[in-house]
């Protein structure tokens, strides 16, 4: 009974830290993904080849690498590249704030870029007729975009995006990489410790639940937008 | 009254020139019907009256007053007031299907009257839009979404729509190409009461019936040019140009 509390307060605590590195990506990644889908439509040449560079960087490469990346770069910089820079500050030291940042950082561009897509997919299928409808009525093009064509985006990308963000809640394993004490982490720690793996799979049933509120929170948003076709 | 005047207007996309050189006026009250071929340039015609693409050079006056002016190599700004001088009701009708019809109509309104000190108030703009509701007969549909509509109803909504601007000249591109046959009636009725009205209007169209019937004065457009232009008698009972005795032949074999 003891260790049942035990495993459940430290799986709970992993959630915790799951579930903060979530919302906060989620709060980053959904306005930056709208800034890189702006500059990938952008009609300035330079700009859009440099944000699709990225985009295709952040999406071509795991994002455990990329992780790794943000976190052990910036050191090995000092170290090798310049030297001479020692103010004494540090980006990412071995505490573990600063590793939840790093990790935090990791996913926020890793699923801005993927958020990007889905917005510039949502936004290029808008028919034309509906800017040109808000032209003729006297509409700017800031009308258009947030009076007419915004809702309709939305309703078209809650699919995708509903999936993502299923896909991110899981993801968030990825920090243990980097010693975020995040969920797998501390099941992982039941494992290696104490011999055990049924905590793992209550670490496997932590996601599932949440996951299924996820869901049916997606699907009354949808529900929400049935009103309209689109 | 003149209240259109078009000079010389000029539209090239890429190397293909669709309008090489287009003359028009329109009297006030007139109703015009612009009919031709696919690809002689009717449309574009429209739709640079419209601002949606900007003639290469030409001049647009209306009252008078020149709103748009450009040379080869110039793209010059519309204003807000150039641009509402001229309503445009589309093939495909285009209403925004997160708003209710009355909402649709409201819109733009709405908008432009935020924020002016003695604009309209949004009850001015209801009544305004309930009463053209009744005039297209869509009054009961008021709540509706245009999803809940056919496409005659959703075509009549965004006549009333654009007409919620007053527009000093309303466009029509063809109005009833994407309606099933019986559905086309009860549009044309709607277009027929706004003659009625003393409504100047333009409308490109296919349906040579109809044009003959409520047009002032039919203009025939191929390749670019105004082939043939007059009475509805003039251009139908005895067309003058090949191009236009050729189009309506054809119109005519298929019935």
């Amino acid at each position: 009974m003891e260790l049942f509390i035990e495993v459940f307060s430290k799986l709970g605590n992993g959630f915790i830290i799951a579930l903060l590195l979530f919302a906060l990506t989620l709060i980053l990644a959904i306005p930056l993904g709208l800034v890189m889908c702006f500059c990938t439509m952008s009609k300035f040449k330079p700009l859009s080849l440099f944000s699709k560079l990225i985009v295709w960087v952040l999406r071509g490469t795991p994002l455990m690498l990329q992780v790794f990346a943000i976190f052990y770069l910036p050191g090995l910089l000092k170290l090798f590249v310049w030297p001479q820079m020692n103010t004494g500050w540090v980006w990412f030291d071995n505490t573990f704030s600063t590793r939840f940042i790093a990790a935090l950082v990791a996913f926020a561009i890793n699923y801005a870029a993927y958020f990007s897509e889905i917005y510039r997919g949502g936004i290029e299928s808008i028919p034309k007729g509906q800017y040109e409808a808000g032209q003729v009525l006297g509409l700017t093009k800031k009308q258009v975009f947030f009076k007419i064509v915004l809702l309709q985006v939305i309703k078209r990308i809650i699919p995708p995006m509903s999936n993502e963000i299923i896909t991110l809640i899981k993801d968030t394993a990825l920090a243990n990489t980097i010693a975020v004490y995040e969920l797998i982490f501390e099941a992982k720690e039941f494992m290696t410790v104490d011999g055990l793996i049924w905590p793992l799979f209550v670490a496997g049933g932590f996601y599932l639940v949440f996951v299924g509120l996820l869901t049916i929170l997606f699907g009354r948003l949808e529900k929400k937008l049935d009103y309209f076709k689109a | 009254m003149k209240i259109l005047e078009i000079k010389n207007l000029r539209k090239r996309f890429g190397d293909t020139e669709v309008l090489k050189g287009v003359d028009l006026s329109l009297q006030k009250g007139e109703v015009l019907s612009i009919i031709g071929s696919s690809g002689g340039g009717k449309t574009t015609l429209l739709r640079c009256m419209n601002f949606l693409e900007r003639a290469n050079c030409g001049e647009i006056v209306v009252n008078g007053k020149t709103v748009y002016s450009a040379k080869e190599g110039e793209k010059p700004e519309v204003s807000p007031e150039a641009q509402l001088s001229f309503g445009l009701v589309f093939q495909q009708f285009n209403l925004f299907p997160q708003y209710s019809v009355i909402e649709n109509l409201m819109l733009a309104p709405k908008l432009r009257a935020k924020g002016k000190a003695g604009g309209e108030t949004v009850d001015e703009i209801r009544t305004r839009a309930e009463s053209l509701l009744l005039r297209v007969g869509l009054e009961e549909k008021a709540d509706d979404y245009p999803c809940q509509l056919s496409g005659g109803q959703q075509q009549r909504v965004a006549i009333a729509r654009a007409l919620m601007l007053a527009p000093e000249i309303l466009c029509f591109d063809e109005p009833t190409s994407s309606l099933d046959p019986e559905l086309t009636g009860e549009v044309l009725n709607v277009i027929r009461s706004l003659k009625d009205n003393g409504h100047t209007m333009i409308i490109v169209t296919h349906e040579m019936e109809f044009a003959r019937y409520v047009s002032d004065r039919v203009v025939f457009m191929a390749d670019g040019v105004i082939e043939e232009e007059g009475t509805p008698d003039e251009v139908f009972g005895n067309p003058k140009s090949e191009k236009t005795k050729a189009f309506l032949s054809v119109g005519m074999g298929k019935l």
